[in-house]
């Protein structure tokens, strides 16, 4: 099975006495995008953080390329890309400074670092800030250069959470063409994210988490199968148990009318 | 990218990291980004002085340049080292200074480094150990320190090798390196057991008043430092205590004075050892309890607990009665609650208020002759409640702070908001100025000067109190205006020299006219109700400011 990129099993993880995480298991493929999603707090960032290696001290086991990852050995983090929901930067440092910094973390060396770099920042359209500091980027700007940190080491397995979140809708259609590439070229992809239409398009499998646990496992027809028929994003509403939506708004709009 | 020579240096210890299974490649690489980014940061040292605004802001370690600052209080240093042969005495009082400065440079400049969570998310998914990383973080604060240390003690130790001999050079440089590592491993056990308990907020409230105090300290300092000269002279005799055990500086004193004098007290050889054992001590439970701490630091992150909503019925009508009508009182609640929770304006403003308390007790103080309680008395009787006023220098500077913030950005909600006057903005936040940065000011020192003065002096503590907020109405007319809070603290600058020297002389001109009304019947009443009277007419009119007349 050389196939399996991530195998999780049983996976569990609590932050005091509160249980984030209460038996998760799954087995991902390569060239899988898988659509990870849920709602707030159901305990996405924190699968992907313990994948890689934020966060610790969890039960069960997580196989990442066929070795347990609670071993130490960080090796396995060399061929994994990640752009976080809400990114840190070093943003005192430029758009130069800090791809290099990252390439060469990854073992790059500085020369391939600053040229893959600087390529991608101008295919993306922001290769005149190469040299000025994050701090004067725009939202879009500093989300490209998240996605291309990600990206400069050639991983083959990437974290994708919100990737999209500030990119201009041009920028958005750049970014799932380079996606289903990536896929192709058999890159293995979880994509996080709240806007449910975007996860239904790109996804070859949707895991959706609930609760702490997984709540549906399979492709976007096969979920419709399962569910009533539907859009994503009413099969997410009925899977996670939540219909009053209209009472909400509806009681939300009076007391905005409230004097 | 550039190197540094620290680095340099670092690369002659390569393999003692290598030996203890550290990435040497790895750290040199996150190390030379730290640098990099640290000379793009201002120190607090230098904050109060910084009058750069943010375009000429040229990129240099502004760590470095505020050496000197150091080099000058470590200039300060050498006569308690040269004065005579008393060491235990004379090298306690060096040393336990030296401590001071280490361990609030500590707090206020490289708690950043120490409690940089966002090194766990950048960092943490990179192929990197998380042994390089700490140690990396850890070299980054021992590379700074030691800089510092060597300015602060270096012309000390220079003269105490001319003065005292080698063996003098080498149990300083020791004890230097052993108060170094107590330093950096003391603090970051603190900052472990305060996660503990509280969360990250608490912490950073906690660093933000070292930060106003340790400002407030140099500030005062060289006032008090030529007054300690006096005390110098003093032949101050130590004699051995158990307390002693307790006060790391005077560890460092017994080592020099055993060192150099020699001596058989084994109570002495006991705190000497101690000297050396607590900090290897230290540093080995900071290494071990580094995951730890790293993990807690996580906590930096989550948000704070939320505050009891402190609201009763005399604070509402207190609030009511100071600011009636309610659109002002928006600004006003909305300007004191910047008062109390944002720490760059706290940084910025609380030691001037600190320094407002200082220093008409100083000069108080200056006035006396000699030390004892009947002096005090003395010099607090006849005018002394005129040394009220040197409060008023820290009016000028505070009301020109009131423009910046540190999340200036957020001053955008003005625009958008339906204000179509701005009077409430500015009436409402010269009140929350007045009420609670000047009011707890000058309530203290009326108290004070009260207390030494006695009743008679009522009528003229009210009349400094209306004309302490007269002068802040002077100093908003005369000040470049804009909208509160809507600035970047990077581009601050103390007005041009000559409105500083106009204020100052406005602030004399208070006192002259109240020292002349003391002499005059009724006077101090008809002084009295002539700035009554300003106030009102410029309450009325200097807040009408248009939009286009702000920046």
């Amino acid at each position: 099975m050389k196939d399996i990129v991530v195998e999780i099993e049983d996976l569990r993880k609590s932050f005091g006495s509160k249980k984030v995480l209460q038996g998760v298991s799954f087995k991902v493929h390569r060239g899988e995008i898988i659509g990870y999603i849920g709602p707030n707090g159901a305990g996405k960032s924190t699968t992907v953080k313990i994948m890689l290696g934020i966060e610790g001290n969890y039960e069960g086991t997580v196989k990442i390329f066929g070795r347990d990852i609670s071993s130490g050995d960080v090796e396995y983090k060399r061929k994994i890309g990640y752009v976080p929901e809400v990114a840190d930067v070093y943003d005192s440092l430029t758009g130069q400074e800090y791809l290099t910094f990252i390439g060469e973390l990854y073992g790059l060396s500085y020369d391939l670092a600053d040229y893959k770099a600087k390529r991608m920042m101008e295919l993306f359209g922001i290769g005149e800030v190469y040299r000025s500091r994050i701090a004067s980027y725009s939202k879009g700007m500093r989300q490209k250069l998240v996605i291309i940190s990600s990206l400069i080491h050639n991983p083959e397995l990437l974290f994708f959470d919100e990737p999209i979140s500030g990119l201009d809708a041009n920028s958005v259609m750049v970014f799932k063409e380079i996606m289903a590439r990536l896929a192709k070229d058999g890159k293995t992809i979880f994509y996080s994210s709240h806007i449910m239409e975007v996860v239904e398009k790109i996804s070859s499998r949707i895991i959706l988490l609930h609760n702490g646990t997984i709540a549906a496992d399979g492709t976007f027809s096969e979920l419709q199968m399962h569910n009533k028929e539907g859009s994503l994003e009413e099969i997410f509403n009925q899977l996670t148990g939540f219909n009053e939506h209209a009472d909400i708004a509806e009681q939300f709009v009076t007391i905005v009318g409230e004097e | 990218m550039r190197d540094f020579p620290s680095l340099k240096v670092l690369d002659r210890f390569q393999p003692l990291f290598r030996r203890f299974g550290v990435d040497y490649e790895v750290m040199r690489k996150i190390l030379q980004v730290k640098f990099i980014m640290d000379r793009r940061r201002v120190p607090t040292v230098l904050s109060q002085s910084n009058n750069e605004t943010k375009k000429e802001m040229k990129e240099k370690n502004h760590f470095l340049s505020s050496l000197w600052v150091y080099v000058l209080f470590g200039l300060f240093l050498i006569p308690f080292i040269i004065m005579g042969d008393n060491f235990l005495f004379q090298m306690s009082l060096v040393y336990g200074l030296i401590m001071f400065f280490l361990m609030t440079a500590m707090i206020s400049d490289f708690s950043t480094v120490l409690l940089d969570i966002r090194d766990n998310n950048i960092l943490y998914p990179k192929p990197i150990e998380r042994k390089t990383i700490s140690a990396a973080k850890f070299v980054h604060i021992v590379i700074y320190l030691s800089l510092l240390t060597a300015a602060l003690a270096g012309p000390g130790l220079i003269v105490g090798l001319l003065r005292h001999g080698i063996v003098f050079f080498l149990v300083g440089l020791l004890n230097l390196i052993l108060i170094e590592l107590l330093v950096i491993a003391l603090t970051a056990l603190i900052y472990m057991l305060i996660l503990k308990f509280f969360d990250g907020e608490k912490l950073k409230d906690i660093i933000n008043y070292v930060q106003i105090g340790l400002t407030l300290t140099i500030m005062i300092g060289y006032q008090i430092l030529i007054r300690s000269f006096e005390i110098v002279d003093l032949f101050v005799q130590l004699e051995p205590a158990w307390w002693q055990i307790f006060v790391f500086p005077i560890w460092y004193g017994v080592m020099t004075e055993l060192a150099i004098n020699g001596g058989a007290n084994s109570f002495l050889f006991l705190l000497a050892g101690l000297g050396i054992i607590v900090p290897l001590l230290a540093i080995w439970s900071y290494v071990k309890l580094t995951p730890t701490f790293e993990r807690n630091l996580q906590k930096l992150a989550h948000h704070g607990k939320a505050r009891k909503e402190k609201r009763s019925k005399i604070r509402d009508s207190l609030l009511k009665f100071i600011s009636p009508a309610s659109e002002e009182r928006a600004f006003y609640r909305f300007a004191g609650i910047m008062f109390r929770n944002e720490r760059e304006f706290k940084l910025r403003v609380y030691p001037s208020l600190g320094f407002s308390v200082l220093f008409p007790i100083i000069f108080l103080f200056t006035n006396m002759d000699g030390y004892s309680w009947e002096a005090i008395l003395d010099a607090g009787k006849g005018k002394a409640y005129l040394n009220i006023y040197f409060s008023f220098i820290m009016i000028p500077g505070i009301i020109s702070s009131l423009q910046y913030s540190g999340k200036y950005k957020g001053a955008w909600i003005y625009k958008a908001a339906p204000i179509t006057s701005l009077k409430p903005v500015f009436s409402g936040t010269m009140k929350a100025f007045i009420v609670n940065l000047y009011l707890p000011v000058y309530g203290l020192l009326a108290v004070i000067f009260l207390a030494l003065g006695g009743v008679r002096i009522i009528p003229d503590l009210i009349l400094i109190f209306i004309n302490a907020i007269l002068c802040s109405l002077i100093c908003f007319v005369i000040l470049e205006k804009a909208v509160p809070f809507s600035r970047p603290i990077g581009t601050y600058k103390q007005g041009s020299a000559i409105t500083i020297f106009m204020l100052m002389f406005l602030i004399g001109l208070f006192v002259a006219v109240h020292f002349a009304s003391t002499f005059i019947p009724y006077g101090v009443y008809i002084y009295l109700a002539v700035s009554v009277l300003a106030v009102m007419i410029m309450w009325r009119k200097i807040f009408n400011v248009s939009w286009d007349k702000v920046q």
